[in-house]
């Protein structure tokens, strides 16, 4: 492909009511869509009119907030389970990718792979799954009483996981071929009773940032999520993940790599900047605090003065990058507790953009341009109103520039993707 | 129209694909129209199973995993009841529970777990678990296991959620309750993270029934299955089972016994009609679980010719009643029967 040709990838990252932790309630979300069906077609139907590669379900196997006074604030306690929802979506779209997370620490690697292997086939091909490694505590509680693993052991077992998965993906029993796999932490003895992918194997994706994540993505991956603000940090984990390929024998463009992009977008500057403002001042400080202190794994941010600097933080157990990047961020712009907690409520550390049509494409097209993105992963502010407007305003905006398709071209997500067919 | 008759019938497609072809991709639509032939019949519920490997057979048994399936069909019916096999091998107690309540929510209330009690041969040496269970350490298993996706089930409240944008109260603090399990297999502490069931919870299905688990069934589920038998000892399964339901304290009726058949119905439907008759009516069973091939023509001559014999008879109801399975079964909780 011709740098001129090179086209973008687009996400449409659906989660909740929409990304904003005050999503649901702005008087335009639609603030059931937790138990709602028929909005996720919807919603699953305008992101493939728009022509996205793919929609994307995040997943958590328990409540993101154990402090229910603060959780029950917030519309991100109930929703679907993602690969019920993702197999509903399927027989109700017909080309857009169909990409859901699910844990290696909670699951067992021959269940996982039959389960995403049969939603490949419900979608004709259109399936992936996001591999994590679950960082959250509350999560470890449902699953035994030993608590959360350390990080190093559960990107241990997620190798071994992953392994174990891509290899029945590939018509094998687990890993080595007419044995069964045995490892440290598996056995499985048969290749799956489903017949094989028709896109040769489900896409995998991964968001791991740390270096046993960013090792593991350039292991196995075919797209990898991530959280950058700047572009220097963003170029700065495209070059390092892209450059980690070699290693194991993989080209630059097996891996497409996709930030996440929270875009405010409407007709005019002064309309995108009111309509940001409307959503800040619907966060409330508690909520806004203890989001903050979940990311960061530290449970008692709440007792330092909320008008004051961040305090000094041990090392992280869960998402170590994304500590890093929030630890770098107060620093570097100097935000007290508040202002930072509700910078990061809007879009958990991801990359915000408010601006009109032509100003989100620029950002858009700069990083992409710039070799620090494939594509990106969309975090619309609130369902559906955010994702219509980036899909009938950035769009076509992206289309004229010759930055996004117009049309799918192929049927499978690895056609959309331009990855290769495992053999 | 509705003659009043209490028959319930689930019918339940075959693993193995009808007509096997190596090049045929899985067919969805083949089973989207059996389903939906199903449901313009006023059948109760279809029953997928989910099949791990038999010993032997590496051969596709049922094309996709049976959750997703019923996730997907769905979506293209409205009244029927779909209900899933798993494994409580293949899932954790907290994933499947989830998967569940999604189905549910997913179809309007009209989803089911068909758990079974009977461990399948190959499948936990798939599952890191190569020396498998004791059969009592199985069974002990198995019922910690119901309970804690029961449990789950009812972690938020009916009127949990508020939905008030105003008032900042997405859901009442007071009404999701955790469910801090800790027992002989399993710890969880819950709650689910996928809201209440809109017909309270999703059907209970055992299947694989030893005799020591008929306490179990009948203390947790809301519908067995149970093996073909002459009449006389059918009635007296059927009798047993009931008392044990109520020495639970529970009504004998909220525990429906559905006799599994595979009745070859092409050329003699009248006789296949006498004998689900005589069974049903002395009360051996509450109605019947009609295995068949995944064929649409082997569901068309039990709709066409056995059916419409058992409604002239006043045996089966004419046309759905509520719209949720918890109706169709006439188990309570249903909500709108
Ligand atoms: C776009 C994006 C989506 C993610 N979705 C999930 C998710 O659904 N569930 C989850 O447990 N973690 C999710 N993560 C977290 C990552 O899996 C990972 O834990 C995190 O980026 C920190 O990296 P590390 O695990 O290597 O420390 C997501 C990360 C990104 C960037």
């Amino acid at each position: 492909m011709t740098a001129a040709s090179r086209q973008m990838k687009l996400g449409a990252f659906l989660w909740a009511t929409g990304h904003h932790i005050a999503a649901w309630r702005h008087p335009k979300a639609h603030v059931t869509a937790g138990i709602d069906i028929d909005h996720y077609i919807q919603l699953a139907r305008t992101a493939e009119a728009a022509k996205f590669d793919m929609v994307f379900c995040e997943d958590a196997a328990g409540l993101r907030e154990a402090n229910v006074a603060i959780s029950s604030q917030t519309s991100r306690s109930i929703g679907f389970e993602p690969i019920s929802l993702l197999s509903a979506l399927a027989v109700q779209t017909s080309r857009i990718g169909l990409v859901s997370t699910a844990s290696t620490s909670y699951n067992e690697p021959y269940g996982l792979a039959r389960t995403f292997l049969s939603l490949d086939h419900l979608s004709g091909g259109r399936g992936g799954w996001n591999l994590v490694t679950s960082a959250s505590p509350i999560e470890a509680a449902n699953f035994g009483s030993t608590g959360l693993r350390p990080h190093a052991d559960r990107y241990q077992r997620a190798r071994e996981f992953a392994e174990v998965v891509t290899g029945l993906w590939r018509g094998k029993p687990g890993g080595a071929s007419g044995s069964g796999h045995d490892s440290q932490s598996f056995s499985v003895r048969d290749p799956l009773d489903l017949p094989r992918s028709p896109q040769g194997a489900p896409v995998l994706v991964q968001a791991g940032a740390s270096d046993v994540g960013r090792d593991l993505a350039a292991r196995t991956a075919d797209v990898v999520f991530t959280a950058a603000q700047t572009f220097e940090e963003a170029k700065a984990f495209y070059d390092d993940l892209k450059g980690r390929l070699a290693a194991y024998g993989r080209e630059p463009d097996d891996i497409k790599i996709m930030p996440g992009v929270a875009p405010v977008v409407a007709e005019t500057t002064t309309q995108a900047q009111e309509k940001y403002e409307e959503l800040q001042e619907l966060i409330p400080d508690d909520v806004g605090v203890a989001l903050l202190s979940s990311y960061l794994s530290i449970a008692d941010l709440w007792r330092y003065p909320i008008d004051g600097p961040l305090p000094e933080l041990p090392p992280s157990e869960g998402m170590q990058s994304r500590q890093a990047l929030v630890i770098e961020q107060s620093r570097r712009d100097n935000l007290s507790i508040r202002q930072l907690a509700r910078h990061f409520a809007g879009a958990r550390g991801h990359w915000r953009i408010v601006g009109t049509a032509a100003q989100v494409a620029d950002e858009l097209q700069a990083r992409f341009e710039g070799g620090a993105a494939d594509g990106f992963n969309v975090m619309p502010s609130y369902f559906p109103g955010e994702l219509d407007a980036f899909a009938t305003l950035v769009v076509p905006e992206l289309q004229r520039r010759g930055l996004f398709r117009k049309d799918y071209e192929g049927r499978t997500l690895r056609d959309h993707l331009g990855l290769k067919r495992p053999m | 129209m509705d003659n009043g008759a209490t028959m319930h019938l689930a019918v339940s497609p075959l693993p193995g694909i009808a007509e096997p072809s190596p090049a045929a991709e899985p067919d969805f639509s083949l089973l989207a129209r059996f389903v939906q032939r199903a449901e313009a019949a006023g059948v109760d519920l279809v029953i997928f199973a989910d099949s791990a490997p038999a010993s032997g057979s590496d051969v596709a048994t049922m094309p996709f995993e049976a959750t997703t399936l019923v996730a997907a069909l769905a979506t293209v019916t409205s009244r029927i009841g779909l209900v899933a096999a798993a494994s409580t091998v293949a899932h954790q107690p907290y994933n499947l529970a989830r998967r569940f309540a999604s189905l549910d929510i997913i179809s309007h209330g009209r989803a089911g777990w068909n758990a079974t009690m009977a461990q399948a041969p190959r499948e936990a040496a798939n599952f890191s678990r190569p020396e498998g269970f004791s059969g009592d350490d199985f069974r002990r298993r198995s019922e910690e296991y119901v309970g804690i996706v029961q449990g789950l089930w009812q972690g938020w409240d009916k009127d949990a959620l508020k939905f008030d944008k105003i008032g900042g109260r997405f859901h009442d603090p007071e009404k999701m309750h955790l469910l801090d399990h800790k027992g002989e297999f399993f710890s969880v502490r819950g709650p689910l993270n996928v809201a209440r069931s809109p017909q309270d919870r999703p059907v209970l299905v055992l299947s694989g029934l030893s005799a020591s688990d008929m306490d179990i069934a009948a203390r947790t589920a809301d519908v067995v299955l149970l093996d073909d038998e002459p009449i006389e000892s059918a009635k007296t399964r059927h009798d047993d089972l009931k008392l044990r339901v109520a020495a639970c304290g529970r009504d004998p009726d909220a525990v429906k016994v559905l006799m599994n058949v595979s009745p070859v119905i092409d050329d003699r439907p009248a006789v296949t009609a006498d004998r689900l008759e005589d069974l049903f009516r002395s009360k051996s069973c509450d109605g019947f679980n009609m295995q068949m091939p995944t064929k649409l023509s082997a569901l068309d001559s039990f709709v066409d010719l056995v059916l419409p014999a058992l409604r002239r008879r006043g045996l089966f109801r004419e046309s759905y009643r509520g719209t949720n399975l918890r109706s169709h079964l006439g188990l309570a909780g249903g909500g709108d029967l």
